[in-house]
């Protein structure tokens, strides 16, 4: 075998203490999710490509990268994707399913496969939530503080929200006026971070007063920010008030929760769809996620015209930031070794296993004759003349005790295990 | 290592070879009809040249396995709209005429101007360029469209068989007399140098490259590739219904271009067809019947299988070769042969350099192992054939290499395998080729879909079925 690695580009093997790690990611948004009323839901891996395509879902850079073929039936031009995006297959699924309901509180936890150059990861995965129907302002208020509580749980700190609306830029390029293609266009620029285009409009919007760079790419906090900028533009770009009517009652209400909330006025994010208040977790100036409200998404796919909202904090970088998996964990492990392979002995042996794990211990029985562990526990198991012979020794003390029968040693551990 | 040059072959390959004689290159055994791939530069030592088809170059030299190459501007952006690489330098316009790529739309009743596309689900493109199409329904926001990447003949298929056509041609005139009105031009120039960057930043090309750049009248100057593509920019609009598509009442039928042209004229005599405008002598693309009920067009082979599939064709005449290459991509797909109609024999094969000491494939793989090739390169213009072959066999680790022709080129440099057919041996002779696994005999046969069809179109064509099947009985039997 070379040294080469047999893994393609872009992919990550987890190993048992990332698993660890993942799980417990999941585990702390999937609790809060359920206490707050969500429910979970699963998509298929693949979709048609076209849900992908039609306006307004995916900026045209995100589609330029995504994994597309002619499945093994697709002799008719259909062709497939590696699910890019877990929202519009959200979307997909309430359509399809849920059409007829005024409200749905929906989350996943789902890969999806972007292309990225290099050693960049091509596969991430995604703690969706998805809230569709009419709950502006409510929603977004909820949506925010439902991320940030997950963020504390998990011991994310310090964590910090980044607000902005889409409607801060579509109201400059308005301004601006451009035609509604060459809108279309600039606003794909904005979304892929053309330099350039900032220039661009500032040389059509001559009476604007202060610099558009202030507006497009500077950022400040909570609602003071926002009357700022208020005072700063809405004068020339009559089109702000909304987007920023909207921003503002966000941000008081959580800034009154406690949740720290940044205003970078024109940091859409990457998805063409949204249509309100986005908003991006970060720790450290590391993102960890981020959603917004795309209120003409639903329609987009086929469904009613639905306000909808949501957001994803990605696992895997959640999962980089926690701790490794404690030691203490193995305080209620114990491992089984049966000294001899006689059928009796493994017989007693995986019984004794059964009967621990009854009581709620994590048990294993040694599945070779020198296998080392890191367990509190061992019972060692062998024959005593007819019967068999159970001694239980406890690394932390190194104190050690022999029971003519399985009961002795549950009788000893239930203690540990917390049984009555 | 050798400077290696990678020109094009076909249409392009006389004015590219005396281009490169007016800059002091005169080649031997390029475009004077050798069947060789590989021309020489007399008087020049260390200069390798290899002639590809036009779309293969800007992959070999993204690669890395040419240093420089020559192809049209629509390769090279076919190549980077889907595949955008650093390692591709578009050096400079060459003196040549220019070539444009166009959308197009049918005459009649068709869309006039792009706007007339805007939220319009469901258009179907058809290209010899699917990627630079899927480039521009993207930035057209289409909803749901679908390409059809297609051999050739992209022209012929509005607006029965598609709604939109993205060919190359000199200018809109051009576009015009194919039967389409030009709605967008996604870009327009001439055959262009390009050049791999390691290769430019590490070796020494001045051989080739100084008397290329020394060429004058080189038109348009140099630019980044992006600025080359001219996207469309177009209003989002709600995505209409697609519009329904009423099947013909007409049985549709597909008669192959190109070289399988002459024996498919035999055979429609032989079956006692005939269609104005195509016969042994030469072909329109939309021969006409005095068969009441029958419609004709001339497409090419490799793509008849999916358009009998789509039911855009009833019948098509083409090769087994064809048809296999699709259901290796499409295991389901709802065609299948209707008669063995015997003409145009040759067979598909694996076929590897005669300095192999190999004659089957079993000793050619102990070879690569024994010289530790990690991973097989089987180069093919049936991929999809080249895969199911690699799997069956067991290769440990393959790639398989789409090309669009000139195959025979390709072993022993770019390739340890070639899946090729043939039929004398001549061309692989002539390339020190040797087949070691002849694995499929192709002829040319009658596909038809498996669908049921009723009522007079049934009868005509059950009729016509019937005609072939017998044509082919008594060619069988020495008729």
């Amino acid at each position: 075998m070379s040294d080469e690695s047999q893994r393609c580009h872009g992919m990550r093997d987890l190993l048992p203490a990332d698993m660890a790690r993942f799980r417990r990611v999941e585990a702390a948004f999937r609790d809060a999710c359920l206490a707050w009323g969500y429910q979970e839901v699963r998509t298929p891996t693949i979709e048609h490509l076209h849900l992908f395509t039609a306006a307004g879902t995916l900026a045209p850079h995100m589609l330029g990268r995504v994994y597309s073929f002619l499945d093994w039936d697709g002799w008719s031009g259909e062709r497939v994707v590696l699910r890019p995006d877990a929202t519009i297959g959200a979307a997909r699924l309430f359509v399809e399913h849920m059409r007829g309901e005024k409200l749905a509180k929906l989350f996943y936890i789902q890969n999806v496969f972007r292309f990225a150059g290099g050693d960049e990861p091509r596969e991430g995965w995604q703690c969706g939530v998805e809230l569709l129907g009419d709950t502006q302002p409510r929603g977004d208020v909820e949506l925010v503080l439902l991320g940030w509580r997950v963020l504390e749980c998990l011991g994310v700190a310090p964590a910090e929200v980044r607000l902005s609306h889409p409607g801060i830029v579509r109201a400059v390029l308005a301004q601006a006026g451009l035609e509604p293609a060459e809108q279309v266009r600039a606003y794909d620029r904005v979304l892929d971070s053309d330099p350039s285009v900032v220039g661009e409009l500032e040389g059509r919007l001559p009476d604007l007063g202060a610099s558009l760079r202030l507006l497009l790419e500077g950022e400040g906090s909570g609602s003071a920010y926002l009357a700022n900028v208020r005072n700063t533009f809405a004068g020339a770009v009559p089109g702000l008030a909304w987007p920023l009517d909207e921003l503002t009652v966000v941000v008081k209400a959580l800034g009154a929760l406690g949740v720290r909330c940044r205003v970078a006025t024109a940091a859409v994010g990457s998805f063409e769809y949204y249509t309100g208040p986005v908003f991006q977790f970060a720790a450290g100036g590391r993102p960890l996620g981020g959603g917004g409200r795309y209120d003409g998404l639903i329609a987009l796919v086929g469904g009613p015209s639905l306000p909808a909202s949501g957001f994803a904090l990605d696992a895997d970088k959640l999962a980089s930031l926690l701790p490794s998996p404690e030691a203490g964990a193995l305080e209620r492990a114990v491992a089984v070794q049966p000294i001899s392979e006689q059928s009796e002995v493994l017989a007693a042996a995986f019984a004794t296993a059964d009967a621990l794990r009854g009581l709620g211990l994590w048990t294993e029985v040694a599945l070779a004759i020198d296998q080392s562990s890191a367990c509190r526990w061992r019972v060692t198991v062998g024959p005593k003349g007819e019967a068999m012979t159970f001694t239980l020794y406890d690394a932390s003390t190194r104190r050690r005790r022999s029971f003519a029968d399985l009961d002795g040693v549950t009788a000893a551990l239930e203690v540990t295990a917390g049984a009555p | 290592m050798p400077l290696k040059l990678a020109l094009p072959g076909g249409q392009l390959a006389r004015r590219v070879d005396a281009l490169l004689a007016r800059a002091g290159l005169a080649i031997s055994g390029y475009s004077d009809g050798s069947r060789s791939y590989r021309p020489r530069l007399p008087e020049r030592d260390g200069v390798l040249l290899r002639v590809f088809r036009e779309k293969d170059i800007p992959i070999q030299i993204a690669l890395g396995n040419y240093h420089l190459g020559i192809c049209g501007l629509a390769s090279v952006q076919e190549q980077l709209v889907r595949y955008p690489s650093e390692a591709l330098v578009m050096l400079r316009p060459l003196p040549l005429p220019p070539v444009g790529l166009y959308v197009g739309a049918p005459q009649s009743e068709g869309p006039t101007t792009l706007a007339d596309l805007a939220g319009r689900r469901g258009l179907r493109l058809v290209s010899e360029f699917p990627d630079l199409a899927e480039a521009f329904a993207l930035a057209a926001r289409l909803p749901a469209y679908r390409i059809f990447p297609v051999w050739g003949a992209a022209e012929v298929y509005p607006p029965e068989d598609a709604d939109l056509a993205v060919v190359a041609a000199a200018s809109e005139q051009e576009v015009i007399g194919h039967g389409l009105a030009p709605l967008h031009r996604l870009l327009a120039g001439p055959p262009w140098l390009i050049a791999h960057r390691g290769s430019l930043q590490e070796k020494d090309l001045s051989p080739l490259l100084g008397p290329l750049m020394a060429l004058d009248g080189a038109g348009a100057p140099a630019g980044r590739a992006d600025t080359l593509l001219e996207l469309p920019a177009v209003p989002m609009a709600a995505g209409s219904a697609p519009a329904p598509r009423i099947a013909s009442e007409r049985v549709r039928v597909a008669l192959p271009d190109g070289h399988q042209q002459p024996s498919a004229a035999t055979i429609l005599r032989n079956a006692g067809l005939s269609f104005a405008g195509y016969d042994e002598e030469g072909w329109v693309r939309r021969p006409t019947s005095s068969i009441a009920g029958l419609e004709v067009k001339v497409i090419r082979p490799h793509d008849m299988p999916q358009q009998v599939a789509l039911g855009n064709f009833d019948l098509a005449i083409s090769g087994r070769d064809c048809l296999l290459e699709h259901h290796c991509r499409f295991p389901a797909s709802p065609v299948a042969e209707a008669v063995d109609l015997g003409g145009g024999q040759f067979d598909l094969s694996a076929v590897v350099s005669q300095d192999l000491p190999a004659e089957s494939l079993a000793q050619a793989m102990a070879i690569w192992r024994a010289q530790g090739v990690g991973s097989i390169r089987v180069a093919s213009e049936f991929p999809a054939i080249a895969d199911d072959y690699a799997r069956t066999h067991r290769f440990w680790r393959y790639q398989v290499i789409p090309i669009g022709g000139a195959s025979e080129g390709f072993v022993p440099e770019d390739a340890e395998l070639l899946i090729e057919g043939i039929q004398t041996g001549r061309t692989l002779a002539e390339n020190n080729l040797k087949a070691i696994d002849r694995f499929l005999r192709s002829t040319t046969c009658l596909l038809a879909g498996r669908r049921e069809v009723s009522g007079r179109k049934g009868k005509l064509l059950a009729q016509l079925i019937e005609r072939f099947r017998e044509a082919a009985n008594q060619r069988a039997a020495g008729g």
